[in-house]
């Protein structure tokens, strides 16, 4: 069935007719302007093509369509770098040594702003080495305190390396290990016993199965529904970034997490344990915070920031989510509008706000606050060395907060903006690039917003002037949307006016999709979208809810065909 | 010092040999030595194009005179081929099968179409995704894996900057045609050495040590490959690719473990100095993280660990600022300014990374090899993703060969190309000059004439 009123739909034939104006293609583009993903590399485009999942929720669940479980792709994923150092540092016990480990790993490759995505996850040679390297010291350190892993009072060396290798190849492989498995490993046990000593039969095994590809990846085998092993790893990965504590495995074991209830159960317990903090990696890749590291301000026209500048706006955004999800109001509203942010006392002095934090981060109100589209981590991640960038984070706001697309400059377009005038403020430049008909089309749906956040400077503070000391005019209209057109003023108007949009709400439904699934949304998963979308929707915009209701989508539930 | 001795050479489970790791295998062997110095290649990128009207003060194919920003070039006059006006004729493919003039000038290396999914600025009607096929350092390093049993690794690919992997940061792409398979480079040159190179000394007293360390890594590659396999056989198709993948990286790794048989390592090949540690990834650093590449490379070249190098001064889209050169705004955001103020900053930059560009040349020529140097035996191949940054132009880029690459090249010249021959036929010709000269295409036919750029060689 076709829902042709498709709110995201509406939007794909508008963007269409744009992209043709702007980049001077005659005729429509290829016309077929579909998501279907799926393509060779996590498919899909972002927001181009309709999402008939979240267009009515309600009449697609109810249609044939989604009688029968249409669980979409489920490409085998393999562990992110933040994921290998959880995984490592629960199996281990050894967290700090892990992260260390994963954090000196070359970073995945980028898909669609996320860094776990499963098609581009590859094991190439240099990564292969890495990860071998990492085997080798882990499994060195574990091995000088063996009896923390197994103990083997009274067995024989073959013994306890059998004992062994079954209880901790089923943790590190996250299901039990075939009989093949079994033996391998224990003949790779035996020898390093013979040849060294017991410490060598626990090394050698901890450093094979920490290569393995049944550790590195995350293999599924289920004939149209996860193994309950595999729906243990499910769970743990969606909700902790990491492997099954002990209780799921007891549920896998007992063949417990098949049925929607069973799952159920497992995800609200995940959700109130500490480590779904973890889980906020989203937000790091979604607002690019976690980009923070690389950026750098012109002294000369940003004297005296605090040497740490980065690490205060990373964790200035973390403590923001973490307690929005996990402790405060918990509401899309509250990630869109929120009049109040996180400050410790190095931050609470460079922004400005008065009073004694300590070096803790503490919610503090502000008069300028508008959840995270005004934190300085998000914004200034996408400025320039010496000022703000009204395109870049315009297009940072159009293309992964509102799901649209926005097409490349054409080629062979004078890209020229200091040539309109070089005593013009940016604003004014952008008002006069955009009279050029080859630019305006694509501009406008660019720089209306950035506009919007022209009081807040390069370096996260509040200004009343800009760059030229000129008094900074926020006042804009936002057009080529679905649902937040109109006239602004400021961050918190866009805040307000983006919390209530269905637009704004699906985008965030997708790009949560994209992250905690590993892959681009299709046309198969319009089902699985619809059941997010509506629990989130009956949940008042609930953020724990709506993660919740991930393990209640077709695509969560059931296995994919394997590709 | 003592060589390794032979009862410390154990067989892997493929009946191939294998050397403890961490000694001097790569020792020269005099015997050895007397076989020719092979032929390698280097690709050395910079990003945001430069500027056409001012590479060259007078034109002339003998006697031209450098522009501004190439004269750090002067010295090597006689021993570099300029190519300018190269098209990389993504004119000649339609657009929805394109990304954006960056993305796509720079993966040169890799002419062919791009995907989609990947970043949501697209050309028409879709996002920008990777390019779909390999790139020419993979495929002439596979060209000389199957060629030389005795060379380690198929290439190096090396990046100055940590700033993720994106479709702007990565110039190498391991395919198969079809496929969006982006390589990441390696960012830190400290590691990079100690991946690749292992020299130590042998001390008697360690041995027992390393051979234990040696076995714990063998018995790790076998179960690894077994568990592999048995993993293969049971995924469906597009997962059985990606442990395909993952195999052959373990084979990679076996590969470089072996024993160096008769191959080409000369009297040159000898620890790197690396001098004091210092954080590569940290943007202070660039210039000196760029000189410890160029300084491992050449030596990966004598010790015939590799032939194939693909080295970049950054992503395209580069937006480093070069505050050393006291410029303040971002090398990106300058270059797509027209002013006659931009256009200096950008002859500056260009300059400054020619000067440290040409480190590399210099430490070819430092290492000892045959009759003469790694120079003698080396191409370096200088390119761009842009001719000109303000018009993203790709149709107008200069690239220059540089080194001796044992007379393959008529240096000395400067050829004005005037868009005839495209991006993809130099590689062609790099493909000939490194002995594959079956090859008369590389990458998308559309992109190129389908034969070498005439008229280069001697």
């Amino acid at each position: 069935m076709q829902f042709t009123h498709s709110r995201l739909r509406g939007f794909g034939a508008s963007a269409l007719f744009l992209i043709s104006a702007c980049s001077g293609v005659v005729g429509e583009g290829d016309g077929n302007g579909n998501s279907s993903g799926g393509g060779s590399n996590g498919g899909g485009s972002s927001g181009t093509g309709p999402i008939d999942g979240l267009a009515d929720p309600d009449a697609l669940l109810k249609s044939a369509q989604c009688k029968q479980p249409n669980p979409g792709a489920a490409p085998m994923r393999r562990l992110s770098n933040a994921e290998y150092g959880n995984v490592v540092g629960d199996l281990l016990k050894l967290p700090a040594d892990a992260s260390r480990i994963a954090n000196a790993f070359l970073q995945e490759t980028e898909s669609l702003g996320f860094r776990n995505q499963a098609e581009l996850l590859a094991v190439q040679s240099v990564v292969a080495d890495q990860y071998m390297k990492a085997a080798e010291e882990m499994s060195a350190k574990v091995a000088t305190n063996a009896a923390q892993l197994v103990n083997c009072a009274g067995l024989a060396a073959s013994a306890c390396g059998a004992k062994f290798i079954g209880d901790f190849g089923t943790r590190a492989f996250r299901r039990p290990l075939t009989t093949a498995e079994k033996t391998r490993y224990q003949a790779s046990f035996d020898k390093a016993v013979a040849s060294f000593d017991l410490s060598a039969g626990i090394e050698w095994t901890v450093n094979a199965m920490l290569q393995s590809p049944n550790f590195l990846y995350r293999p599924e085998f289920g004939d149209g529904k996860p193994s309950s092993y595999e729906m243990a790893s499910r769970l743990s990965f969606l909700f902790w970034q990491s492997m099954p504590d002990e209780e799921l495995f007891a549920a896998a074991a007992a063949d417990k997490l098949q049925t929607p209830a069973q799952v159920r159960a497992q995800a609200e317990r995940l959700l109130t344990d500490p480590r779904s903090d973890r889980s906020i990696e989203f937000y790091r890749q979604w607002l690019d915070t976690d980009k923070l590291p690389g950026l750098k301000r012109d002294a000369k026209v940003f004297p005296n920031l605090p040497s740490d500048m980065t690490t205060l706006f990373a964790k200035e955004t973390d403590a923001f989510a973490r307690d929005l999800v996990f402790g405060g109001e918990g509401t899309f509203e509250a990630l869109m509008a929120a009049p109040y942010t996180y400050v410790n006392d190095a931050l609470a002095k460079h922004y400005g706000i008065p009073g004694t934090f300590g070096p803790e981060f503490k919610r503090v109100p502000t008069d300028f606050s508008a959840g995270v589209l005004t934190q300085a981590g998000y914004l200034t991640v996408h400025d320039k060395p010496t000022r703000t960038s009204i395109v870049l984070r315009g297009v940072k706001l159009r293309t992964d907060v509102m799901c649209q697309l926005v097409p490349a400059p054409p080629n062979d377009v004078s890209l020229n903006l200091e040539a309109l005038g070089g005593d013009l403020t940016q604003k004014e430049r952008l008002a006069l690039h955009r009279k050029d008909a080859a630019c305006a089309s694509c501009h406008e749906l660019i720089d209306p917003l950035g506009l919007s956040f022209e009081n807040f400077d390069a370096v996260g503070r509040v200004r009343a002037n800009d760059e030229f000391g000129r008094p900074i005019d926020v006042s804009s209209e936002i057009s080529l949307s679905t649902d937040v057109d109109g006239a602004v003023n400021g961050p918190r108007d866009i805040g307000t006016r983006f919390a209530k949009s269905d637009q704004i709400r699906d985008c965030y439904v997708t790009q949560n999709f994209r992250f905690f699934f590993g892959r681009d949304f299709n046309d198969d998963d319009n089902c699985s979208l619809a059941r997010i979308s509506k629990a989130f929707r009956d949940s008042g915009y609930n953020l724990k809810s709506m993660l919740l209701a991930m393990t209640e989508a077709d695509t969560f539930l059931y296995h994919g065909l394997a590709q | 010092m003592k060589r390794l001795h032979r009862r410390t050479v154990l067989r892997g489970a493929g009946g191939v040999a294998l050397a403890l790791p961490f000694l001097d295998a790569m020792r020269p062997n005099k015997a050895l030595a007397q076989n020719a110095p092979p032929r390698r290649v280097m690709f050395v990128f910079k990003a945001n194009g430069n500027e056409h009207a001012t590479r060259f003060k007078t034109a002339g194919v003998t006697d031209y005179e450098l522009g501004e920003f190439l004269e750090p070039l002067e010295p090597y006059r006689k021993e570099m081929l300029l190519l300018n006006g190269i098209d990389k004729f993504h004119g000649k493919v339609p657009g929805l099968e394109r990304a954006d003039a960056h993305q796509q000038g720079g993966a040169g290396l890799a002419p062919w179409k791009s995907g989609s999914g990947s970043f949501p600025i697209g050309g028409v009607d879709r996002t920008i995704g990777y390019v779909e096929g390999p790139s020419a350092d993979f495929v002439l390093g596979e060209r000389v894996l199957a060629a030389n049993p005795t060379v380690k690794h198929r290439h190096l690919v090396y990046r100055v900057g940590g700033f993720g992997n994106n479709i702007w940061n990565v110039h190498s792409h391991g395919g198969p045609v079809g496929k969006q398979n982006p390589i990441t480079p390696e960012v830190d040159p400290f590691k990079a050495y100690a991946r690749i190179f292992s020299f130590k000394p042998l001390d008697p007293a360690a041995e027992l040590a390393l051979r234990r360390q040696f076995e714990k890594r063998k018995s790790g590659i076998d179960l690894v490959r077994d568990d592999g396999k048995s993993l293969k056989a049971r995924l469906g198709s597009a997962d059985q690719r990606k442990l395909e993948q993952h195999l052959q990286s373990i084979a990679d790794i076996e590969r470089s473990l072996q024993q160096p048989g008769a191959g080409a390592v000369g009297a040159g090949c000898k620890p790197v100095t690396q001098g004091a540690t210092f954080d590569a990834v940290n943007d202070k650093n660039h210039a000196m993280a760029g000189a410890l590449f160029f300084k491992l490379s050449a030596m990966a070249f004598a010790c015939d660990l590799t032939r194939v190098v693909n080295f970049a001064w950054g992503g395209n889209t580069n937006g480093r600022v070069y505050d050393n050169l006291g410029i303040a705004e971002g090398h990106h955001d300058i270059s797509h300014n027209s002013d006659a103020a931009a256009f200096a900053k950008i002859r500056t930059i260009n300059r400054y990374l020619w000067t440290q560009s040409i480190k590399l040349h210099e430490e070819l020529k430092a290492i000892p090899e045959g009759d003469g140097t790694v120079w003698d035996n080396t191409l370096v191949v200088h390119w761009n993703e842009l001719g000109q940054g303000d018009k993203h132009s790709t149709d107008n880029d200069l690239v220059i060969l540089t080194g001796g690459a044992q007379k393959h090249f008529q240096m000395g010249r400067l050829l004005e190309i005037a868009k005839k021959s495209s991006f993809s036929d130099m590689l062609v010709s790099v493909f000939h000059y490194m002995g594959f000269t079956d090859l008369t295409t590389f990458g998308d036919p559309r992109m190129g004439t389908n034969k070498p750029v005439p008229g280069l060689t001697a």
